[in-house]
């Protein structure tokens, strides 16, 4: 049931060898020069680093899109997928340390297969590597790696997760290590609020609606103005139980306090909003005109759209409210990993160019490497204008729930 | 004497009283390892600030949560023994058209995670569902909520009932109906006859059955979360995923509490059947049938809708999901291998096996030799069944990992042989057994309970030794009821989820983690093709245990 973009396996062994003699020099310098820089002090000692490459990696530069490897593979292919940027700035796979060796990734969430299958794509791009995969829900992952690290050691040497908040609490928990420099150092501080964890992909909070009820214009941007406006009576839909809308009603309840919170939640429940079981259901009621309009992960309405090309249904997105929240998925080292110069580099290669690529064009995610644009008609993350917000805070889910169930909502 | 039997009769040696000493000890130490995780319950409540813990005991939202976990457990045990009951009385004593396949088919909804059946329910009956939308042109423009204390108590009814059915199928098929005849000759009225003879002997098949019912219902999250009804399980998993996990281990302490009691109040039921005469077997029971006459076709309906609520409505849920997957969800990966089937089953078969064979001491003890401390080991047995597979799962994760690094780096000779537990099979089935032992205690017992005592005496006195006299005797008498108990843990085995995601080893992929993961990104059409693999190989297994009884 793999899809056929993704059966391009063998071939991609092949391409690789003939590149393999660069890579190969590359990894000789980086041996030589990551043993000079071991002497050197990481700048968090208690930490314990055994990271052994710093100083090592090239800087990023701009890339034509043939220079990159196999671009078109990685690239995944559709409606929305026409007019990829011919150049890019960032690191390529190939400029990277190769992959040696066997890693442990808790893997929260996933899109459905689509974060494991980058894994096991980039398992094939080389020889020697392996990476075992552990998939649970992230929260779940995040507490059992803090009960983990608390009892002595915990088998993942990475966790990865389709949220913030869950990253955010296993590093407040002590069980991360620092991300070295050039590791980070691509990717907006929104998406790395401390060097403890960093973001993959981020998904944003959107206003899907119908283009036969409201032309772009018409819709507010402020998120407080659906729960007053009465052209928004009986409209819309939303789906309360979905983690990514509690993420966003806890960014609310941080950024604008409890009460207004409170009040916009009361507000959209007098205006009749209707409830569904996920994002999926509301983008798909926007476009078959049940709704006039919902509230939800910008990729939702991308799927949809995928499916019904001719679907009267577009995004629009609030401005600096927790409505246009952008949360991300984010990856971080457990603490004691025997392995962290491989771990380093592998969520390296999650930041490359092609893995960037590759999730973007078969996701829809938001690309956190700022060259790399989104699919199709979807504003760039620079266009869109988040909430100044630390993502970590996302963890304080309980309140909100709380607040929710107080209120009726859950 | 063989080595085997050096072994059985060490475990069955006798005191001075007629006490097996060494078969209390083994089902002791059973017990002890099943009740082991409470221990870090304990733990993480001592950590716990004394003024906090009061504070979150006497939240007023707990009353309510304790108030609303009672009364779904009293009404889906009450609904389980209401639809259990009449269905076991249809298929066994009455000339029911095409009993044997009612028998499968109401027995089957076992076979279906409940949380499955709360999903398929959700889309065939909640708001914009299969049901709405099918109204909506004839002018019904809302339909009841499927969500709340109802939709909770429907579902749950729906996929815990056959815990009834089957125990109080198996009691009336060794019902012995002489029994009846006689107090009848005796002058008897039916009623007496009725409430003195009969209920007597099915009483102890209803309530193990509903004694199960009413645990799973207290232990289930998945249904209520779903269906949103809060109750211990739901705020103690939202508990755990908000990271507050000394509030979840409170709360786990009070969830246990009440399985205390609901265990006090079964046994106290249970004790009608101490000292009731038991019967040799089903051979007396079975030529004695009810003729339905116009009943039929009401007995034929309730049936049938049944497994049409049970089996049609979530089979054509799942097709229809599987019909309608969106064709940009394939290529994002991550498609369904055989392999995760047989993940599912070995391990499933593994933990059956591993129950049985935990089973047998205990529920031969509590069977054969009634004490305190037999019953109380026969108890504890229960304890893990009520407890949510989540806390179960970090408790093992805290007992797997800390074990490991307490014992250290071993090395013999430079080879390391640091033996590792976590994350590895064998924990893995612990937990199953930990979950659901009490499902082969409870088949087991009641079927050592039918053996005629008089016959492994016989064969004591013609010489037989007692390991003989178990083995050549009593083994081959309760074989179906251990088969049935474990063809049932089989079948729970194959659907849990929670403590599998908790602790099954990196990569070893089951049938149920694979719909986790595929349905938790909302894509439902790859949930199907493994949840329907699921319910067939499940089905297959129910087959085993319905032949196993006859």
């Amino acid at each position: 049931m793999t899809g056929n973009a993704d059966d391009a396996g063998g071939d991609e062994h092949r391409t690789v060898s003939t590149r393999r003699g660069r890579r190969g020099f590359l990894k000789l310098t980086g041996g030589v020069t990551g043993a000079a820089a071991l002497a050197g002090c990481l700048g968090n000692d208690d930490e314990g680093s055994t990271y052994s490459r710093e100083g090592s990696i090239p800087d990023a530069k701009t890339y034509a899109a043939d220079e990159l490897f196999n671009i078109e593979e990685w690239r995944g292919s559709g409606p929305l997928i026409d007019d990829r940027p011919t150049e890019y700035e960032g690191r390529s796979m190939l400029d990277l340390p190769d992959l040696r060796g066997e890693l442990t990734i808790y893997l929260g969430g996933g899109e459905g297969g689509l974060y494991e299958n980058l894994m096991r794509r980039i398992q094939h791009t080389y020889r020697d590597f392996t990476v075992d995969i552990r998939k649970a829900p992230s929260s779940q992952h995040a507490n059992t790696i803090v009960e983990e690290v608390n009892a002595g050691q915990s088998p993942a040497d990475i966790f990865w997760a389709i949220d913030a908040g869950s990253v955010g609490i296993v590093s407040e928990n002590d069980a991360t290590v620092e991300l070295p420099d050039h590791l980070v150092s691509e990717i907006p501080d929104t998406y790395h609020p401390t060097d403890q964890w960093v973001g993959t992909m981020g998904r944003a909070r959107s206003i899907p609606f119908n283009t036969n009820e409201f032309s772009k214009s018409e819709i507010p941007n402020d998120i407080f103005t659906f729960a007053r406006d009465p052209r928004f009576d009986n409209a819309m839909g939303w789906a309360p139980t979905y983690g990514a809308f509690q993420a966003f009603v806890t960014a609310m309840r941080l950024i604008n306090g409890e009460s207004e919170a409170r009040q916009w939640l009361n507000g959209m429940q007098d205006q009749g909003v209707g409830t569904y079981d996920n994002e999926l259901v509301v983008a798909n009621r926007v476009a078959s005109g049940e709704l006039n309009a919902g509230f939800g992960n910008h990729y939702y309405s991308r799927l949809v759209y995928e499916e019904r090309p001719d679907a009267p249904l577009d995004l629009a997105f609030t401005q600096a409210d927790a409505g246009a929240l952008v949360n991300c998925s984010g990856a971080e080292i457990i603490k004691n990993t025997p392995n962290e110069t491989l771990a380093v580099d592998f969520i390296h290669h999650l930041l490359s160019i092609e893995a960037q690529e590759f999730l973007t064009t078969r996701g829809y995610e938001y690309p956190l490497l700022p060259s790399i644009p989104p699919v199709g008609d979807l504003p760039t993350i620079d266009e869109l204008n988040p909430p100044e917000f630390d993502l970590s805070r996302l963890a304080d889910l309980e309140p909100t729930l709380q607040l929710m169930r107080e209120v009726g909502v859950l | 004497m063989s080595v085997a039997d050096r072994v059985v009769a060490q475990f069955d040696r006798e005191d001075a009283d007629g006490y097996p000493v060494g078969l209390t000890l083994l089902s002791g130490a059973i017990a002890a390892a099943v009740l082991s995780p409470l221990a870090w319950i304990v733990i993480r409540v001592l950590q716990v600030d004394t003024d906090y813990a009061l504070s979150i005991i006497a939240r007023p939202t707990i009353v309510e949560i304790l108030v609303t976990s009672l009364g779904l457990v009293a009404a889906v045990t009450g609904a389980s023994i209401g639809i259990g009951v009449p269905l076991a009385f249809l298929t066994v004593r009455t000339d029911l058209p095409f009993r044997r396949f009612w028998t499968v088919a109401v027995a089957l909804p076992l076979v279906i995670p409940s949380y499955l059946g709360a999903f398929t329910f959700i889309s065939a009956f909640g708001p914009g569902g299969v049901l709405a939308d099918a109204l909506a042109p004839l002018g019904v423009e809302s339909i009841p909520s499927i969500y709340g204390f109802f939709g909770t108590t429907l579902v749950l009814t729906l996929y815990t009932y056959p815990y009834v059915f089957i125990t109080t199928r198996a009691s009336l098929l060794s019902f012995d109906q002489q029994l009846v005849e006689a107090a009848r000759t005796l002058g008897t009225t039916r009623w007496e006859a009725f409430k003195r003879v009969t209920l007597r002997q099915l009483l102890p098949g209803i309530t193990s059955g509903a004694l199960l019912v009413a645990l799973y219902t207290l232990s289930d999250f998945g249904t209520p979360s779903l269906m949103r009804l809060d109750v211990f399980t739901r705020v103690i998993f939202v508990e755990y995923n908000t990271f507050g996990r000394e509030t979840a281990a409170m709360l786990s302490l009070q969830l246990l509490a009440i399985t205390a009691v609901i265990l006090a109040i079964e046994s106290r039921i249970g004790d009608s059947s101490r000292g009731a005469y038991v019967g040799t077997g089903a051979s007396s029971g079975s030529d004695t049938t009810v003729s339905l006459g116009l009943w039929k076709l009401p007995a034929l309906g309730f049936c049938a809708s049944i497994v049409t609520l049970c089996l049609v409505v979530p089979v054509a849920v799942l097709t229809n999901w599987l019909l309608r997957s969106p064709s940009g969800a394939t290529r994002m990966g991550g498609g369904f291998e055989w392999q995760f089937a047989v993940n599912s089953v070995s391990v499933s078969l593994a933990a059956a096996v591993a129950c049985a064979a935990a089973a047998v001491p205990v529920a031969y003890l509590a069977a054969r030799h009634r004490s305190r401390l037999s019953e109380l080991f026969d108890r504890a047995t229960y304890v893990g069944y009520a407890m949510p597979g989540i806390v179960l799962g970090l408790a093992l994760v805290f007992f797997g990992v800390y074990y490991e690094s307490s014992v250290g780096d071993l090395s013999v000779f430079g080879a390391d042989i640091t033996p590792t537990l976590y994350q590895t099979l064998p924990l893995l089935i612990f937990a199953y057994v930990i979950r659901f032992l009490p499902q082969a205690v409870g088949s087991t017992r009641s079927s050592v309970r039918r053996v005629d005592r008089s016959l492994t005496e016989a064969a004591r006195m013609l010489g037989r030794t007692p390991a003989e006299a178990f083995r050549r005797v009593t083994l081959p008498l309760i074989a179906p009821g251990v088969i049935g108990g474990a063809a049932l843990v089989f079948l729970t085995t194959m659907k849990e989820l929670p403590a599998t995601l908790v602790l099954h080893p990196t990569g070893f992929e089951t049938l149920v983690t694979y719909i986790w993961s595929v349905r938790e990104s909302g894509y439902y059409g790859f949930a199907a093709v493994p949840a329907l693999v699921l319910i067939v190989v499940s089905g297959l297994s129910m087959v085993v245990i319905l032949s196993q009884e006859e």
